[in-house]
């Protein structure tokens, strides 16, 4: 090969290595840009004033002195919906019965679409369903509902074998000439007066409870489970994993044993983590029973177990990053064994042990596979610190999965999932961050 | 006061202390082992639970049948189509974050100077650290869509990428080694805008077919596997990054003195040397990806057939991971019916496999220590 | 070498090492060997170290000096393949032998180490370690004790108003001194020090061998160096030692200006180590 060719190829293969990094980079981006933009509207968005009526009946929150003069103001504008409606209806009762039947099913759908973007129609009974009590809280989803008042929409399986085609047809040309006609042009033009969009900061997205399986409310029981289940699990493996660190490192003589025992521990993280639930379901649940059923316990224990050669490991090497000096000198002034650990060796090697623990408490935290038949259920509420002993609890992990694959309105509350999403991903990013800086200011500690 | 202390322990205090420290040191033991043996109770909880399974149904059928009604009169137990679901995306998984992966790491290591590999690092520990439902999530509600809806266009710019710079190598070698041959100087000009307008034509017709191919649904194996894939990145990075720092700068620097390039340096010493470690990182991410859950629930499609043809990726597939956490909430494991054992008997067979495969990634990285003389 | 004529010479030297000074002995070691698995590190060693005087162990890297000076206050336990065959006496008692609690020991036999150990605390917390440990928590006499042990580790004037400052704030020196007073806060009896200016400049070294000079009135000092005019500066005794055995012991003086064996004049002539 010619000297130009090899450093040609030198720099190809920088270049190759160069676009891994940049596909992994990109790819980082490409998974972390929708969860924060889309997981930042559960937040922050546009809320109609059915919003701020939710907000007020449901959770006593929001201006009770404003409100109600604004809600006249948007019933203002709503009124003359009915009355085409109304209008309407009554021309129907003068059709022939031939066009009478086939506007009626066609109207039925409109009068539908409505109620579902307004609410229930003034002077209806109040709907059982808290869901069909409230118009579309979210201007987003207004729009989108709008657009099902203003088209019609069908799917069209002409085409053998191919999938279906939507094809969309504008209301207004359904009922051209009826009296329903001006409704359309009205209700695009109107939609601001009616729904009242204003910019709103839902920060209590984290603390509120969740109301009629998460179409209303917040996330706070999903939240509040995963803590538990956290904490839970670090209360368990914590002092064990720190124990057999100390044991390992300090106690331990090098040889058949020690080898036997960091075997398992590397067994035990390369255990796949379903197993670890079904090992959890198996154990805690079925043979010794630490509750009737799933609850946070069995969860926990079962997590702790998951993190606990992460936890071993991580507070093997702080503690072996000690320099044996700080031993000798603490020996060599008559202190015991114990004391040498627990006044200098345990103090010195601190910082790293946390961030072991940190970056542990992350995981635990986003695991799902063992706490799906230990601990997580799909709806409840917030539990006391005392029921977690023998209580189910809702957990981000969990439903971030139910509400995106089993949930009965998917679409309808894509902007929860997001939340959650966002919500769980910050809580692992905030530990690993601190985890990251911590490490640094060890390093940087060692260093000078 | 200390000073007329004497050296001299008292029989019985001396038992004493012995007794404390022996008794300490005991606890301690006790402790420890109790988290270490914990693998041994979940071999034994999962395989005391396993073993009904096998007893009830045998092991023809669950290895050999493709027929998977577990819920059917009669059940049928054939786990054929699960288990080959599972190696297709695993094998998927590795085809994406092992190239990438050792590149990535090559590149950690031997090639950006120290301040950019201080930014990088953090890149890699999000990437680890992100919950595995996001992952699921992301790859349901984002990915399944986009490619449900633009299939071609992202199998094609797929190939573009991954193609692009493999063909752009291999036209540089390939070129230099034919210019060798001619020993002319004059056809070198001519002979790399051949190869190159080969190279692209190739990719172009390749990409061009992919980019008519319509992906009936999202949630199929290739989803899966591409998030497999950048799931056990960090995994087969940071574990190939370490080896291939452990071979040490002499290795590199007597190679650099007698004038070989810095690709040349990596690709005949460096990886030589290290190449049990990259080994074990590779054993490592097949692991993770092997092991994962919620992706493979959420985005896989769950069908449990093989898809036809055997590696068409395009198709829904089935784990075991995601048979065992969707299955279980119907199995009556109150009756202890097969139902409920048959997911014991897969875990136990990730079980057995991540075992086997995790004392492999062990034994390979303790002899590559002992041949690199640990100094 | 064969083994027979090594063993004739250990012999030889061990007599030699014996006959010393006449003052009154505060350690004695007794055909005393260490081993590391099954390298013997020290051979046979017989030595008496004087009360209150400045012993100093020279000899090349590797010859033992260091690992003999830990088995006096028994700092190899910490190696698990160390064990010790012979006898080491003190107040009396062999130290290797039965019911012997290492802890107090470890209390009447300060150290220095090579390099400055101080634990990350406050320069007080350093100081007071030793004391705490012995049970000591009245916070006046801790105080009296720390400013009493600074002082005499010739310290206190530089830290005495930043106490509670982390100690690994100090300079390389000045961190010595202060692991000086953390030793000399147990009030022990003896002080070993291994190589303690090893890790200083010419100017701290200086502090810390006037330091030496001043505590030879109160403690027994056994000093390890690999700098002979160290050991010619500060030290009243002399012990050369090579390939684990001690090859001459005698008065500083003496050693250095006519030493009795051919081996010890190569050593301080510079001609090998």
């Amino acid at each position: 090969m010619t000297l130009e060719t090899r450093k040609l190829l030198d720099k190809a293969f920088s270049g190759l290595g160069l676009i891994a990094i940049g596909m992994m980079a990109a790819a980082l981006l490409l998974i972390l840009t929708p969860i924060l933009w889309r997981g930042s509207k559960a937040f922050i968005f546009k809320g109609t004033i059915e919003h701020r009526r939710v907000m007020l009946e449901e959770f006593d929150r929001g201006n009770t002195d404003r409100f109600p003069a604004e809600m006249e103001k948007a019933k203002a504008a709503r009124e003359p919906i009915y009355q085409i409606l109304a209008d309407f209806k009554a021309e129907m009762k003068t059709m022939e019965r031939s066009t009478r039947g086939e506007y009626k099913s066609a109207y039925r759908e409109v009068e539908q679409a409505i109620t579902v973007l307004l609410g229930p129609a003034p002077g209806e009974r109040t709907p059982v369903l808290m869901r069909q009590r409230y118009g579309q809280m979210r201007w987003d989803r207004t729009q989108i509902k709008l657009h099902e008042v203003l088209f019609s929409e069908e799917w069209d399986y002409s085409i053998p074998g191919a999938m279906g085609v939507l094809v969309e047809t504008p209301r207004i040309e359904q009922f051209a000439g009826t009296k329903l006609e001006p409704l359309f042009h009205y209700m695009e033009e109107h939609i601001d007066e009616m729904m009242r969009p204003k910019t709103t900061f839902y920060w209590q997205f984290i603390t509120d409870k969740s109301k009629d399986s998460h179409i209303f409310g917040g996330i706070w029981p999903e939240v509040l489970g995963t803590l538990y289940l956290t904490l839970g699990a670090m209360l368990f493996a914590i002092p064990m994993g720190v124990i057999a660190a100390i044991y390992l490192c300090e106690y331990a003589k090098e040889g058949r044993v020690v080898s036997f025992l960091r075997i398992c521990i590397s067994t035990l993280a390369g255990v796949p983590s379903i197993v670890f639930g079904l090992f959890g379901l198996a154990f805690f649940l079925n043979t010794i029973h630490v509750s009737d059923s799933k609850s946070v316990l069995a969860g926990s224990l079962t997590l702790s177990l998951l993190i606990l050669p992460t936890l071993i490991r991580s507070a093997e090497e702080a503690i072996l990053a000690v320099p044996r000096t700080y031993k000798e000198a603490a020996l060599s002034l008559g202190a015991g064994r114990w004391h040498t650990i627990l006044t200098v060796i345990l103090p010195a090697s601190l910082p790293g042990i946390l961030t072991g623990i940190v970056i542990s408490m992350g995981r635990a935290a986003g695991e799902t596979a063992p706490i799906i038949f230990t601990a997580a259920v799909s709806v409840g509420a917030p539990l006391k610190i005392w029921e977690t002993l023998n209580q189910p609890t809702p957990a981000l992990p969990w439903n971030i999965y139910n509400l995106c694959t089993e949930h009965e309105a998917v679409d309808e509350i894509r902007h929860v999932q997001y939340g959650m999403v966002l919500t769980l991903v910050v809580i692992v990013l905030l530990l690993n961050m601190a985890a990251i800086l911590m490490r640094a200011r060890i390093s940087k500690k060692l260093r000078g | 006061m200390q000073k007329s202390s004497s050296l001299i322990m008292s029989n019985a205090t001396g038992q004493r202390q012995r007794m404390g420290a022996l008794l300490g040191q005991g606890f301690l033991l006790f402790i420890t082992s109790l988290s270490t043996f914990a693998v041994f109770f979940i071999f034994y909880f999962i395989l005391k639970d396993a073993i009904p399974f096998f007893k009830l149904e045998g092991f023809k059928e669950f290895f050999t049948s493709t027929a998977w009604f577990p819920s059917g009169e009669p059940a049928e137990f054939g786990a054929l189509p699960i288990f080959i679901g599972t190696g297709l995306v695993t094998l998927g998984a590795v085809v994406v974050a092992v190239p990438l992966g050792i590149a990535a790491a090559i590149c950690l290591s031997d090639l950006l100077p120290f301040n950019v590999r201080q930014i990088v690092k953090p890149v890699i520990e999000i990437l680890a650290a992100i919950p595995s439902v996001a992952y699921g999530f992301f790859a349901l509600v984002v990915f399944a869509p986009l490619l449900q809806n633009h299939g071609g266009a992202i199998l094609s710019a797929g190939t573009w990428m991954i193609l692009g710079p493999i063909l752009a190598l291999l036209v540089v070698v390939l070129g230099d080694l034919i210019n060798e041959k001619l020993e002319s100087k004059k056809t070198g000009w001519v002979v790399f805008p051949i190869l190159g307008g080969l190279a692209l034509f190739t990719i172009h017709s390749l990409a061009s077919r992919l980019a008519g191919v319509e992906i009936s649904s999202g949630t199929n194996a290739l989803n899966v596997a591409v998030i497999l894939g950048i799931m056990a990145l960090p995994t087969v990075v940071s574990v190939s990054e370490d080896a291939l720092q452990a071979a040490g700068r002499e290795l590199r620097e007597g190679s650099y003195a007698l004038g070989a390039t810095r690709a040349e340096t990596i690709i005949k010493t460096v990886i030589p040397a290290s190449v049990s470690g990259i080994l074990a990182a590779v054993i490592l991410g097949v692991m993770r990806a092997i092991g994962e859950t919620m992706v493979v629930w959420m985005a896989s499609g769950n069908a449990a057939r093989i898809p036809d043809p055997w590696h068409n990726m395009l198709q829904p597939i089935r784990t075991l991971t995601a048979t065992i956490a969707g299955d279980m909430g119907e199995a009556d494991h109150v009756t202890g019916s097969s139902r409920y054992h048959v997911l014991f008997a897969m875990a136990f067979c990730l079980l057995a496999f991540s075992f086997v495969m995790n004392l492999a990634s062990e034994l390979i990285v303790k002899r590559s220590r002992k041949k690199l003389g640990k100094s | 070498m064969t083994e027979e004529i090594t063993m004739k010479k250990i012999d030889a030297f061990a007599e030699r090492g014996n006959e010393i000074t006449g003052h009154e002995t505060h350690v004695e070691a007794k055909n005393f060997s260490l081993f590391y698995g099954n390298f013997e590190a020290v051979r046979k060693v017989n030595m008496q170290i004087p009360k209150r005087k400045v012993t100093a162990m020279i000899g090349p890297s590797g010859c033992g000096k260091s690992t003999l000076l830990r088995a006096i206050n028994r700092m190899n336990d910490l190696i698990p393949s160390a064990h010790a065959k012979g006898e080491m006496i003190f107040d009396g008692h062999n130290i290797y032998g039965k019911n012997i609690d290492v802890v107090t020991l470890r209390a009447r036999v300060g150290m220095v180490f090579q390099k400055p150990n101080v634990f990350p605390k406050s320069i007080f917390d350093n100081v007071a370690y030793g004391p705490r440990l012995q049970g000591m928590r009245n916070r006046q006499k801790l105080n009296e004790t720390v400013e009493q042990s600074l002082r005499r580790a010739a310290i206190w004037d530089e830290v005495k108003d930043r106490l509670s400052a982390n100690a690994l704030g100090m300079s390389g020196g000045q961190q010595q001194r202060l692991c000086i007073a953390r030793a000399l806060a147990i009030q022990p009896e003896i002080l070993l020090m291994d190589e303690p200016t090893s890790a200083l400049d010419p100017k701290a070294t200086a502090k810390i061998e006037d330091l030496i000079g001043v505590l030879r009135e109160n403690y027994t000092l056994v000093i390890v160096t690999h700098n002979m005019q160290q050991a010619a500066r500060v030290s009243d005794l002399t012990a050369f030692m090579y390939e684990g055995v001690l090859v001459e012991f005698g008065k500083t003086k003496q050693l250095f200006t006519n030493p009795k064996n051919p081996q010890t004049e190569n050593y301080i002539t510079g001609r090998f180590g």
